[in-house]
C-alpha cells in the first residue's frame, strides 16, 4: 500500500463502518469524503474502498470522473469569461470558478496580468463550499507564485479519472520518474483530473499521454513495467 | 431469479454508466452530474434531478413519462441531494432490450450508474419484479410471456440499508391482500442477491486496487 494507507473493503452506500458515540467511545475518529455520521452509526455515502490512515482518519476512495471542487486543491483551470476584473475558469465542477487579476505574483492594480481566454492557469482554491462558487488564485499566503500561474503554450492538456491524478501525484508513486528514464517533459497535474504535458517534440507529447492514460486500466505496477516499452514503441 | 449481469463505464463520456440486464431485459443507464443547471431549474438547497426514459423502438410517449416520473421519486431518496445546492443531476436511461422487466432493469442500471459516477447516496436501491399464476405461484423475474397469463405483476424497489424498506412499488392486476404480502416477501428475499451482485460488480471494479 502506497504512503502508509490501509486498504480496509469495498463499501456500498448506506453500508455501516463503524458506530461511534462521542461520549463512550476511547479516542476520537476522523471522517474523510465518502462517509456520514448520522444517529451514532458512521455509514458510507458513495461506492468505493474504504481506507485508513494510522492516525484513525477513514475514508472512502471512490474512482469516478465528475470534480467536486475542494478547498485547498491545486487544479489547472481554463479561462472562459473576463468580467471586469475577474475572470471566469472552467475547473471542471458544476459551477466556473473566480480568480481577480490581482492574484498573481507580483501584480498590482497598475501592473495587470493580462489572461486570454482558453488560456491553462494553474492554480490552488481557496474557496471552495456547496453554498458558495469557488475562488481560485495563484499565489500562496506569501504572495509567491510557487509555480502556479499561467501554462506556457506549447503542451498538451487532457483529462483522466480523479484517482489517477491521485495517484501520479503521490510522492510514493514511480511512474512520472519512470517516464523520465526516457523522456525529459514538463507535468502539471491539477486534482480535478487535468493533466498537462509538455516536451520538445509533439510525438513525444502524445506518447507521453497514451502512458498517463494506461493508468485508468492498470494498476501503478503493472504500468511501469509498460510504460517504457509503450514510450519506445510511440516515439 | 433470472441472471443478471452488468457492465460498469460502459460509456465513456459520462461521469456514470452502466449497461444491466435481467434475463433478456437489457437498460443503459447514463449518469451527468453534479452539473451546470438552467437558471429555472435552479434550486437554492438541493439538487435539481432529471431523469430520461427513451424506449427501445418509437417515441417517447405516457408510458415513458410515468416510467421516469417512478425512476424520479426513487431515486430521490436514495440521493443525498443537499449537498449539492445549484446543481442538476441528470440521468438517461436508454432501454435496449425489453422482455417484461423493464422497470427492473431500469431502475438496478440507474443505482449502477449512480455507484459508477460516484455521486453521495443514502443507500443503495434495487427493483424486483414479480407475477403472480392463475394457481397462486410468485414468479420472480418472469418474462413477457409469464407476465401475459398471470393474475397480477407488481415491482418493489427497496433499499439496502436498515430494514429495507420499501422505496418504491407498481402493482398491476387484481391481488389480494395474502397474495400482495406473498409478492411483497418474495421479492424482498429476492432483493438481498440483487444486492448481493451490486457488491460483487463494485468489488470488480476495485480489483485492480485492491490487488496493488
Amino acid at each position: 500500500m502506497l504512503g502508509g494507507l490501509e486498504s480496509v473493503r469495498v463499501v456500498l452506500p448506506g453500508d455501516e463502518v463503524m458506530s461511534y458515540n462521542p461520549d463512550s467511545s476511547g479516542g476520537s475518529i476522523f471522517l474523510g469524503p465518502g462517509l456520514r455520521w448520522e444517529d451514532g452509526m458512521v455509514r458510507a455515502a458513495k461506492a468505493g474502498l474504504l481506507k485508513k490512515t494510522s492516525r484513525h482518519l477513514y475514508f472512502v476512495d471512490t474512482h469516478q470522473k465528475r470534480y467536486i471542487p475542494q478547498r485547498r486543491e491545486y487544479v489547472i483551470g481554463i479561462v472562459t469569461k473576463k468580467k471586469g476584473d475577474i475572470y471566469k475558469i472552467d475547473i471542471g465542477g458544476s459551477e466556473q470558478a473566480t480568480i481577480s487579476f490581482l492574484s498573481f505574483e507580483n501584480a498590482s492594480k497598475k501592473t495587470r496580468r493580462d489572461l486570454a481566454l482558453g488560456d491553462l492557469i494553474y492554480g490552488q482554491l481557496i474557496v471552495a463550499n456547496k453554498h458558495m462558487e469557488p475562488e481560485m488564485v495563484c499565489i500562496d499566503a506569501y504572495d509567491r507564485a510557487m509555480g502556479m500561474g499561467v501554462l506556457p503554450a506549447g503542451g498538451v492538456m487532457f483529462n483522466v479519472s480523479l484517482q489517477v491524478a491521485r495517484e501520479i501525484i503521490n510522492p510514493d508513486c514511480p511512474f512520472l520518474l519512470t517516464l523520465s528514464k526516457k523522456v525529459k517533459y514538463t507535468v502539471v497535474v491539477g486534482m480535478n483530473g487535468r493533466v498537462w504535458v509538455k516536451a520538445a517534440h509533439q510525438n513525444s507529447m502524445v506518447a507521453l499521454m497514451n502512458c498517463i492514460l494506461m493508468l485508468e486500466y492498470m494498476t501503478p505496477d503493472e504500468a511501469n513495467e509498460k510504460a517504457l516499452k509503450l514510450l519506445e514503441a510511440l516515439m | 431469479m433470472a441472471q443478471h449481469a452488468c457492465e460498469l463505464s460502459f460509456l465513456s463520456r459520462s461521469d456514470g454508466s452502466a449497461l444491466y440486464s435481467i434475463g433478456l431485459n437489457v437498460a443503459l443507464a447514463s449518469v451527468n452530474g453534479p452539473g451546470d443547471v438552467k437558471v429555472s431549474n435552479r434550486l437554492y438547497n438541493r439538487s435539481h434531478l432529471e431523469v430520461c426514459y427513451s424506449p427501445s423502438t418509437g417515441h417517447s410517449m405516457i408510458r415513458e413519462r410515468a416510467l421516469e416520473s417512478v425512476i424520479m421519486r426513487t431515486v430521490e431518496q436514495a440521493i443525498l441531494v443537499h449537498l449539492h445546492p445549484r446543481t442538476a443531476i441528470n440521468i438517461t436511461i436508454q432501454e435496449m432490450q425489453s422482455d417484461g422487466l423493464a422497470l427492473s432493469a431500469s431502475v438496478n442500471a440507474a443505482c449502477m450508474a449512480l455507484l459508477d459516477a460516484g455521486i453521495q447516496m443514502k443507500t443503495t436501491f434495487a427493483a424486483v419484479t414479480c407475477c403472480i399464476t392463475p394457481s397462486g405461484t410468485v414468479i420472480i423475474d418472469p418474462t413477457e410471456a409469464e407476465i401475459q397469463e398471470s393474475v397480477a405483476e407488481a415491482t418493489f424497489v427497496f433499499e439496502s440499508s436498515g430494514e429495507a424498506s420499501v422505496l418504491t412499488a407498481h402493482q398491476d392486476g387484481r391481488l389480494s391482500y395474502e397474495d400482495f404480502k406473498k409478492c411483497l416477501h418474495h421479492c424482498q428475499v429476492a432483493s438481498k442477491d440483487v444486492f448481493a451482485f451490486y457488491r460483487r460488480m463494485t468489488e470488480k471494479k476495485y480489483q485492480n486496487e485492491i490487488e496493488s
